[in-house]
């Protein structure tokens, strides 16, 4: 009996502890191992003029967080572009706030012609307010419509 | 062997080269208009006016009905009904004519613009052809200056607060601006840009 009374306990204590693992945390999910690989795709800055270039291209159609103060603090959920009713491109972005406090950060995008280069000037600054551990959207439209095919989008904290 | 070795340290010294001069520039009086100033406050600031016109612009590129139509609307956009009711000191032109500028610039045909704010300047010189006191030009004489199809107004209001024990001020500044049919009074495009900056230096716009 006293072994029966024991086995129930452990059982008990056992489907306790499968609670408490499946308890979580409330806050985004913010994977930073995927801003590490993207890091890994920008080496580093030609070093002697007049030599090739050893900087390779800053990962287009992406969100590139330029400033060291955010940079592990913010995930990039998603990015993505689509063509508006005129025929411009609308880049949509959502960002989270992975930190407890809340944050000011602005973005700006550049967009592309086929040729990679860019098409237009680059966009201003646009404000995004993130509460902690919430996400916001960031959106901006090109000027150009059929010559816009790349883009890319710089975050950096709001001074 | 030696020369192997000669090759790896000069190899070595050269990836140690390329690192980033991650150092300040030289020091001077220009800033960038698009980013926050040596001198700030809770008004409406340069980066502010950038930023504003800019999202202005491209928003309404979107608008089939000024970006997309058969035939390109003609746009008036000055500062003629665009009210600042707000606490913070603007020349409103500043905002009206860099929405003019960039949106003329970036629409390439898309859209036709009418310089209302140059009207009696146009007039004056119409004047002075029909007498005969200059010639006619090259271009082809018309029959009365051009129409407007839609017109940009707009209104800044602002809402202040201050705490009396530490000098903190609050500034809730919102910005709209409407494209309305000048047949119809259909509001065709809106946009707004609102902001709220607290402070507690003692900042004067001029």
């Amino acid at each position: 009996m006293r072994k029966i009374i024991l086995a129930a306990a452990g059982l008990t204590s056992i489907s306790l502890l499968a609670g408490c693992a499946q308890q979580q945390e409330p806050a985004p999910i913010c994977n930073m191992a995927g801003i590490n690989a993207q890091r890994q795709l920008v080496a580093l800055p030609a070093a002697a003029p007049g030599e090739p270039s050893p900087l390779l291209e800053m990962p287009l159609n992406s969100v590139s967080i330029t400033d060291f103060n955010v940079i592990n603090k913010l995930y990039v959920r998603s990015v993505t572009a689509q063509r508006t009713a005129t025929g411009t491109v609308k880049v949509i972005s959502q960002i989270i706030n992975c930190t407890d406090y809340p944050l000011n950060v602005e973005g700006r995008t550049q967009f592309y012609d086929q040729a990679q280069a860019p098409s237009e000037p680059v966009s201003g600054w646009k404000r995004l307010n993130l509460a902690p551990r919430t996400s916001n959207t960031y959106a901006e439209s090109s000027i150009g419509t059929k010559n816009v095919q790349y883009y890319m989008v710089e975050v950096r904290e709001t001074r | 062997m030696r020369r192997l070795l000669a090759a790896a340290i000069a190899a070595l010294s050269l990836s140690a080269c390329q690192t980033v001069q991650n150092e300040a520039g030289a020091p001077t009086t220009y800033q960038d208009p698009a980013s926050l100033g040596a001198v700030k406050g809770v008004g409406i600031e340069s980066q502010d006016i950038v930023s504003m016109t800019d999202q202005m612009m491209r928003d309404m590129l979107t608008e089939p009905r000024l970006a997309n139509a058969a035939t390109a609307p003609n746009v008036i956009v000055d500062s003629e009904y665009f009210i600042n009711e707000s606490a913070s000191r603007i020349n409103r032109n500043s905002i009206t004519d860099r929405l003019r500028v960039s949106l003329q610039r970036a629409s390439q045909g898309r859209m036709n613009f009418v310089a209302r704010h140059n009207a009696n300047m146009v007039a004056a010189e119409r004047e002075l052809k029909r007498k005969g006191v200059t010639d006619q030009g090259k271009n082809a004489l018309a029959a009365a200056q051009r129409g407007g199809d839609y017109r940009l107004g707009g209104r800044i209001t602002s809402l202040d607060a201050r705490d009396p024990k530490t000098g903190m001020m609050s500034r809730y500044t919102q910005i709209i601006f409407e494209m309305t049919d000048l047949e119809t009074a259909d509001i065709v495009w809106s946009g707004i840009y609102e902001f709220s900056k607290a402070a507690a230096d003692d900042i004067i716009y001029r």
